[in-house]
Order: structure tokens, then sequence, then C-alpha cells
């Protein structure tokens, strides 16, 4: 029949770590060691709530005492190896500052050092995908990597690695999809190399959250590396081309500004703000109304129109949702949670119109 | 104010502008570990009034003018500032006590010019103060009392009522009637809109629009808005409307942000740069209204094709006849009542709104003529849309448009009677998306193209259609000349390419189909399946063996779908009759299959 077996479903996946209990993260006071939080399973973790504890379920939670390596192997692996294949992938990491994304993603504070065991998913990610180029370049297969970092803060989109630019746009080609106009994209041909562009880049990061304001963890930053394979078959010239986004999403605890947090009133107190939220509520109201063909005059936010092949369609997505286990921590645990259970749910849909008639003759 | 002597009373309206500017101005530069400086400071000053103020009232506070009414309301005022405070500085309990002897000591007055803008503020502030405990049916009453205590004052008195920040002011501060009136309009407006967002919580969201439309009415005449956002709003809330089927209200809307958004001046003293800027934005938010405005006419085109349409999807011509008897005996004088209710404007944008608005119909067209007025609306809006929206730099906010334009083309088609010229109408699409369709890159565009695919597979089998109609009744098929079979084939065959193209795209990069398909993408397939069964048997074909070839392919496909449901029981809902269908064709076909197999050996 021409439906043939395989078993290959493309939604998000989410992978819940949990950090260690240490002091001096700002997020325990000392003396404070208890925790609201138990992982039970391999994929299920439960949040001593009251009255009754909650257990939430996801594809992988990985207790205190999980290795980078472990992180690196359930998360990323696969991924990376799709990419090789022409698949575009998104790793996110998502949760409180002091929650261990940083940790997660890159390894330890001390950037420069990164051959130290406990160097995070990004450089992991640099190594393995060089590892597997190296092995499969020969005459016939070529490969080229280009990166670009960029930050979103505020809606507006900066260079990582130009800082002297002003902030740029997002736009659209028929051939190359979204991406941003004017960013510097830097080849690279060793993970060495990437892993060079990497710490520029967030060098920079750190200077513009002390120089121009731009507090680091209210922004979110985003690695891109686009791979192009070229294969000679026969005189026939194969391009392949996907991308590898790593995302460091801003601090969970900073999107109360930009989400509506349940069921608050926007308070007029100044009419132009008060008619930005008038505008919210329009939409809510539009959105009830399901299936009808309405235009909504607002935008995405720049992010997930820069990722919008990540969410749907034929990518690979892994999100990485960081929690804290100190009781102190309790509220944005349980928001942190919420959020993974929701991303579960977000898809690119595309809808099918059918000139619907009766002639099924 | 009378026992005070003015240098007291001098004090205390200093204490007061001081509370006022630490709470509003200074709080804001408060640092993270110590948020609430300033307005813990700002509330020992409101306290000091407040004792100040209690040590005065000796009586139960009289109405009017009489000094012992002032200071009830000049309590009432102490209490409603230390209800703010407490609420802004997390303590709610506190603050909603604050806010209760609020409402309390002016309930033993009427509303007076004195308190009648207090009794208001301070209902907008419990409101605000239960929705976030979660109690919305608590928050409506004290908003819903407000909205009241407003229209029986107008109803009453309607003098400029004195603002609460005049309670501690000394004489020469006083605020103008113009000041007063305005800004008491200003805090009805916020009960509005705050009402607006109850309604939407409690979940009855047709008063929620119709308070959404309230608060951006008020807010036209008092010139005080981003005009840009206002024009937005207002769009937005039309693509409300137009999903409600209340195409007057939603036409309404639009015209309202089109002339709004068209008096958008760019600041002339501001920086070039910015004026650039600004004027970008400008052209952006024009070309999002003229995409409300497509939507709009291909609403009012897709529901007139609906009312009208037999369940073959053709023209009733009996409920054409019908409808229009229907429109001649009133429905105006309906629309006309209607319309009354929500019109929107100040002095000097009433009439230019209303002239717009008599530019685009907004009853349901009932015949060719009648939708294509409707349709050159929408195509003059695409025209205008797509000059911003340009395809480099915007793909898929224009393939959007390319999309509306389409299905503007579809649904003006079901109104033309002539098959010729309803053929030229979906020529007229595929030339708009073949192009697109193929140009797109596979990888980033696969949502968008899967919609082409599907869109011009169906384009061609329409086409098809029409042409397989005429050429029955012009003939019967036998005697079709040379050139007619090769027109019918060839739109067959490109529909069936399409929807093939369309299947492939669901295939992993490896190139399998999925075992078990996306809820999203199920019936699509299933769909894409049947038609091409059908396609296949439509085929005309001079050979014999190659009809038998085309039999079979048509069969395979039949059988897909029969199969892909009996191993998903759950997947054939989605497909009820279609699945009906190709369970009767996968009995009959191999008959027809076999004869003529016997037929060919015969022939042999």
């Amino acid at each position: 029949c021409l439906w043939s077996y395989s078993n290959d479903s493309n939604s998000i996946k989410v992978f819940v770590r949990v950090r260690p209990l240490t002091q001096g993260t700002g997020l325990t006071t000392d003396g404070d060691n208890n925790l609201c939080l138990k992982v039970t399973s391999p994929n299920t973790i439960r949040l001593l709530s009251k009255p009754e504890p909650r257990t939430f379920t996801y594809d992988h939670v990985a207790d205190m005492d999980t290795s980078q390596d472990a992180v690196f192997s359930s998360v990323a692996k696969n991924i990376v190896e799709s990419c090789m294949n022409g698949y575009n992938g998104t790793i996110f990491a998502y949760g409180q500052t002091g929650s261990g994304k940083t940790f997660t993603m890159l390894g330890p504070s001390e950037l420069d050092n990164f051959t130290h065991e406990l160097r995070g998913v990004i450089p992991r990610s640099f190594e393995y995908l060089f590892f597997l180029i190296n092995r499969e370049a020969d005459r016939s297969k070529s490969f080229l990597c280009k990166c670009s970092f960029i930050e979103i803060y505020n809606e507006q989109i900066y260079d990582l690695l130009d800082t002297a630019s002003a902030s740029l746009f997002v736009r659209e080609n028929i051939k190359k999809g979204v991406f941003v106009e004017g960013a510097v994209e830097k080849f690279v041909n060793s993970a060495a190399e990437a892993y060079q562009v990497l710490s520029m880049g967030w060098r920079n990061r750190r200077v513009a959250s002390t120089s121009m304001n731009r507090e680091s963890s209210r922004s979110h930053a985003v690695f891109s590396m686009s791979l192009e394979s070229k294969e000679s078959v026969n005189e026939v010239v194969n391009i392949r081309t996907s991308q590898l986004n790593l995302v460091d999403l801003a601090g969970s605890e900073r999107q109360k500004d930009t989400h509506t947090e349940g069921s608050r009133l926007k308070e007029a107190s100044s009419i132009n703000r008060s008619l930005m939220c008038l505008g919210q509520v329009i939409m809510a109201l539009v959105d009830v109304s399901n299936g009808k063909n309405r235009h909504i005059c607002y935008r995405d936010s720049k992010l997930t129109f820069l990722l919008r092949d990540s969410l749907g369609g034929n990518a690979k997505t892994y999100i990485i949702a960081n929690v804290h286990p100190g009781s102190r921590c309790f509220g944005e645990t349980l928001s942190t949670l919420h959020f993974a259970q929701r991303a579960k749910l977000i898809k690119n849909k595309a809808v099918i119109n059918e000139d619907t008639h009766g002639n099924v003759k | 104010m009378a026992s005070l002597s003015n240098s007291g009373w001098r004090d205390v309206c200093d204490k007061f502008k001081n509370a006022q500017t630490l709470s509003c101005e200074e709080s804001l530069k408060d640092p993270v570990n110590d948020p609430y400086r300033s307005k813990y400071k700002a509330r020992e000053l409101i306290r000091e009034i407040h004792y100040g103020q209690r040590d005065e009232l000796f009586t139960d506070g009289l109405c009017g003018e009489s000094p012992p009414g002032m200071l009830t309301a000049k309590l009432a005022a102490v209490e409603f500032y230390l209800g703010v405070n407490h609420a802004e500085t997390e303590e709610l309990s506190a603050g909603h006590e604050h806010l209760m002897n609020c409402v309390m000591l002016l309930e033993r007055c009427r509303v007076s010019s004195e308190n009648v803008s207090l009794s208001i503020h301070v209902r907008n502030e419990l409101g605000i103060m239960w929705t976030r405990r979660d109690e919305a049916e608590k928050a409506l009453q004290f908003l819903e009392t407000a909205e009241f205590i407003y229209q029986r004052y107008m109803k009453e008195d309607g003098s400029p009522p004195m603002d609460k920040i005049e309670y501690f002011t000394t004489e020469e501060k006083l605020l103008t009637d113009q000041e007063r009136t305005e800004k008491f309009e200003f805090i009805y407006t916020y009960t509005k809109y705050y009402l607006a967002q109850v309604y939407k919580i409690v979940g009855e969201t047709e008063r929620a629009a119709t308070y959404c439309h309230n608060t951006l009415q008020r807010l036209l005449p008092l010139k005080q808005f981003n005009r840009m956002e206002w024009a937005l709003n207002a769009a937005t809330l039309s693509q409300y409307y137009i999903s409600k089927g209340q195409f007057m209200e939603g036409r309404h809307c639009l015209s309202a942000a089109s002339v709004i958004l068209g008096l958008a001046e760019v600041p002339s003293e501001a920086a070039a740069q910015e004026t650039s800027e600004q004027r970008e934005k400008n052209r952006m938010q024009s070309a999002h209204i003229s995409r409300c405005w497509i939507k709009y006419c291909l609403n009012l085109l897709e529901d007139a094709k609906k009312l009208l349409e037999d369940n073959t999807g053709e023209l009733d011509t009996d409920r054409q006849d019908e409808l229009k008897r229907e429109r001649t005996l009133g429905e105006e004088e309906e629309v006309k009542s209607r319309k009354s209710a929500l019109l929107f404007g100040s002095e000097d944008t009433f009439d230019s709104i209303a002239s717009l608005e008599e530019k685009v119909p907004c009853l349901f067209p009932l015949d060719f003529s009648e939708a294509r007025a409707v349709f050159l609306v929408g195509q003059n809006h695409v025209k205008e849309a797509k000059e911003y929206f340009q395809m480099e730099g915007h793909v898929t906010d224009h393939v959007e448009i390319l999309q509306d334009h389409s299905a503007l083309f579809r649904t003006l088609a079901f109104f033309e009677e002539d098959l010729e010229a309803r053929c030229k109408m979906h020529k007229r699409r595929i030339d708009m998306m073949e192009p697109v369709c193929n140009e797109l890159n596979a990888q980033y565009y696969l949502m968008i193209r899967r919609q082409l695919m599907f869109e011009l597979a169906e384009i061609y089998n329409e086409m098809m259609d029409l042409k397989m109609i005429r050429a029955n009744t012009q003939a019967d098929t036998q005697s079709l000349d040379k050139h007619s079979i090769k027109k019918i084939n060839h739109l067959c065959s490109s529909a069936v390419k399409y929807f093939h193209m369309f299947l492939d795209s669901l295939r992993s990069p490896d190139g399998k189909f999925p075992e078990k398909m996306e809820e999203d993408v199920l019936r699509p397939a299933l769909v894409a399946r049947f038609r091409m069964a059908r396609l296949y048997s439509k085929l005309i074909c001079s050979l014999p063996s190659a009809q038998l070839e085309n039999l079979n392919k048509a069969l395979d496909n039949y059988t897909c779908i029969t199969q892909y449901c009996e191993e998903h029981p759950e997947a054939a809902a989605a497909v009820e009759t279609e699945l009906e269908l190709s369970k009767e064709m996968v009995e009959l076909l191999p008959f027809k299959i076999n004869r003529l197999k016997v037929a060919m050996v015969a022939n042999n």
C-alpha cells in the first residue's frame, strides 16, 4: 500500500532538569534545605504543592546528579544528527534566573576552557557536529558551516558579533526563508572556531548589559549555525541546507512583563498604554471565533517569527526547562513546569482549505 | 476649609502634593530591593492629612456645599488614596478596607458634583482589586454601579464635577470647568475599559466587544490617544464583528480605522530619521488595515455563497429570488435602526467615515453584479496591501494576501453563470499561485506550500469539471474533438500532479509516509487520495491498456483510504462520505477492470 511504516513524531520535546541545591545562588537562604519537588521517575516530577502534590510528565526529567554528558546525549545528540540529514533543529533553554540555564547550555562561567568536563550542551554539540562532518566529508561530499549570534531585547534585534551595528530587521526571502538582515555570518571550520565565535558574542552580550542597559536576564540570545552540504553523485550535485539554533531564553521570572498573568486587569495608567492593552482584549475576542477567515494586525514576537520553522513542520525541537528545587522558588518552578507542558502543544499547523462541494461523483 | 487657618490649609495642600509626587514620580526610581520606599513615604503623608481631617469632622457630614459635607468628601478622598496606596504595595485587604470606607462615607450623600467623580473612581479601583483576587463577579458589581452613577449624574446634574485632586488644593490651583469635564470623562472611559476586560474574563464576549467599542468611541473626541493604535484596534474589532457575521458593524469599524489612520500626521519637529521610521510604520499599519478590508469582502462573499448554494455547491435560483424579495421588504430598515446604535466619530471625522462607508456594500450580494462590487473593493485592497507586503522581505504575508485574492476569485466564480468565464477566473488563480508554489523553498515554507499545492490541485480539478460539463452539453463524450480531450486530460493530470506533490510533502526525508497521520493533515491527505482516484478514472484514453493502468491506479487510491480507516477507525469520522464511496468503488472497480481485460483479449 502507499502508506508505509515510519514512526517519527515531530512534536516539541521537553527535558526538565533540576539543579542541585547549592548556596550562593541567591535563591536559597542559608540553612534552607527544604525542597519543593521530587523526581519520581525518568519522566515524572512531583511538586509538593498544597493541598495535593502534583505530578508532571515530560519526555525526560533529569535529577540533580545528572551529568552534562547525559543531558547532551538525550537532548542534542539526535538533533545534531538530524541536522546532518537536512532537518532544522532548535534547542531552547528556559527557566528562572539562577536555575542553571547557562550552566546547562554553556557550562561553568570560565568560558575560555572548553575542554572542561563540565562543558555544556553547546560546546558538546559543536564537537559532535564536526566529528560527524569529518567522518562524512570526502571528495564527493563537502560541508560549509556558518554561524551568527543575535540578541533580542525589548523586541529589538542586536548583532552580538558586531556591536557597532544598530538594531536589525527580520526579513523573509523566497529561497532563504526567515533571516536577520545584515547579521554578521562567520565561517567556521572546527569546533574550536565555532566556540570562539560563541565566546566572543557571549562577552559582547555581557558588555552590552552593563554599558547599554540591556539586562541579559531580559533578553533572548539566539546562536545559529547553518550547515550546507554538497554531494556530487554521478555528475549530479545535491545541495542540502539545515540550521541548528541554540536559544537562551530570557529568565522566566521576566516573562511576566510580556505575558498577561491570570486575569489581572490592565490598568489604564496612561491612555496610550491602555490602547495597547485594549488591543490585546480585542484580539482575545477575535480569537474566540474559530475557523473564520480573519486578519490579526499584531505581529508575532520577533523570537517566534524568527524561529517559526522550529515550531512544528519539518524541524526537531527540544526545550530544556531548568528548575531550582528550593522551596523559595516554588512559584517560579510551578510556572516553568506549566510553561513546559504548554510548549508540548505548540505546533504550527497548515490549515488546508478545501473547496468543499457536493461533487463526490 | 473654613475652620483651618489659611497657613494650616496650605500645609495640608503641600503634604498632599508631596504625596502625589512621591507616589507617581519618585516611586519609579525606587531600588529593586526596596521597591515601595516612596509609596510608604507617601502613605505616611496621607495618614497625617487623614488625622487632621478626622479632628475637623464633628458632624455626620451633611450634603451639598456646606463645610461638613465637603469634609465628608475630603475624608472619603483620603480613604481612597490610602486604599490605592495599600493596593499598590500588595496589601490588598487593608486597601480594600480603606476603599470600602470611602464608599461608605460617600453613600451618605447623594451623588453630587463634589463626590460623583470620586464615587466612580473608587469603584474602578475596587473593580481592579477584585479581579486581582480572581473574583470577576464582584468586580462587575462595582464597575456596573460606577456606570450607573455616571449615567444618573449626567441625567440629573451634568455640571463639570470636582476632581479627586481638588480636595486638597489651594483656591488658585482649582481646575477649570473644561479640565474637570475632561478628567471626569476619562474616569468614565476607564470604567468602560475595565468593564470590557471583566466581561471578557467572565466569558460575555459580545458585551466585551461592545465595551471595547465604547472605549474606542469615547477616546475619539478626547484627542489624547495614539491614532495609529486606535486605528489598529478598530480594525481588529472589525475582525470580531465579521467573524460573527455582523458586516455592518465591521464595515463601520474599518471605515473609522481607515479615516483615523489617514489623519495620522508625522510630527514635524521630530528628527528626520524618526519621521521616516514613523512613515514606514504608518505604511505598515495601513497595509494591515487593507488586509482587514480584504477579509471583510471575502467573508461577505463567502457567507452570501453559503446562503445561496444548493447541496451541489451551485447557485440555487429559487433561494436567490426569495432572498431578493425579503430584502426589498425591509432589511434596509433594520440596518438603519441598528446603525444609529454604534456610530464612531467626532465632529471632524464623522462625515469622512460615513462617506467611506457608503462606498462599500454591507448587505449580502445576491447576484453577480453585486458580488462583483464587493470583489472589486477587496481586489483594490489586495493591491494596496501588496505594496507594503512585497514578496521580497515579507514572503509569508505576501503569500497570505495572494491566497485571499485567490479566494476572492473563487467566491466570485460561484456567482458567474457562464462556465467559460468561470474557468477564466480559476485560471487567474492558477497564474497567481503556481509560480510562487514552485519558487518557494520547500524546507522553509513547507506549511505554506502544502496549502498552495492542495489549492492548485483543487483548482485544476474544478476546471476539469467545468470543461467536462461544457463538453457534455455540446456533444456526448464519444465525439469530443481532439483539442477538448487534450485540454481535459491536461487539467486532469495537473490536478493529479499537485495532489501527489501534497502527499509527497508528508513523507519523511527518507521517503516514508507516516504510519499514522497528524490530525491537521489527516483529512486533506485522504481527500487527496479520493480526488486522485476519481481523476484517474476520468482520464480519457484512446488505448485500452492505458485506461486499464489508470483504473488500477484509481483502485489503489480507493483501497488506500479504506485500508487506512480500517487500521485507524478514528479517522473514519473525518472522511465519512468519501469513505463510503471508496468502499463501493473498491467493490465495483475490479469488475470494471476485469470487463476491460476481457474486452482487450477479445479485441486482440
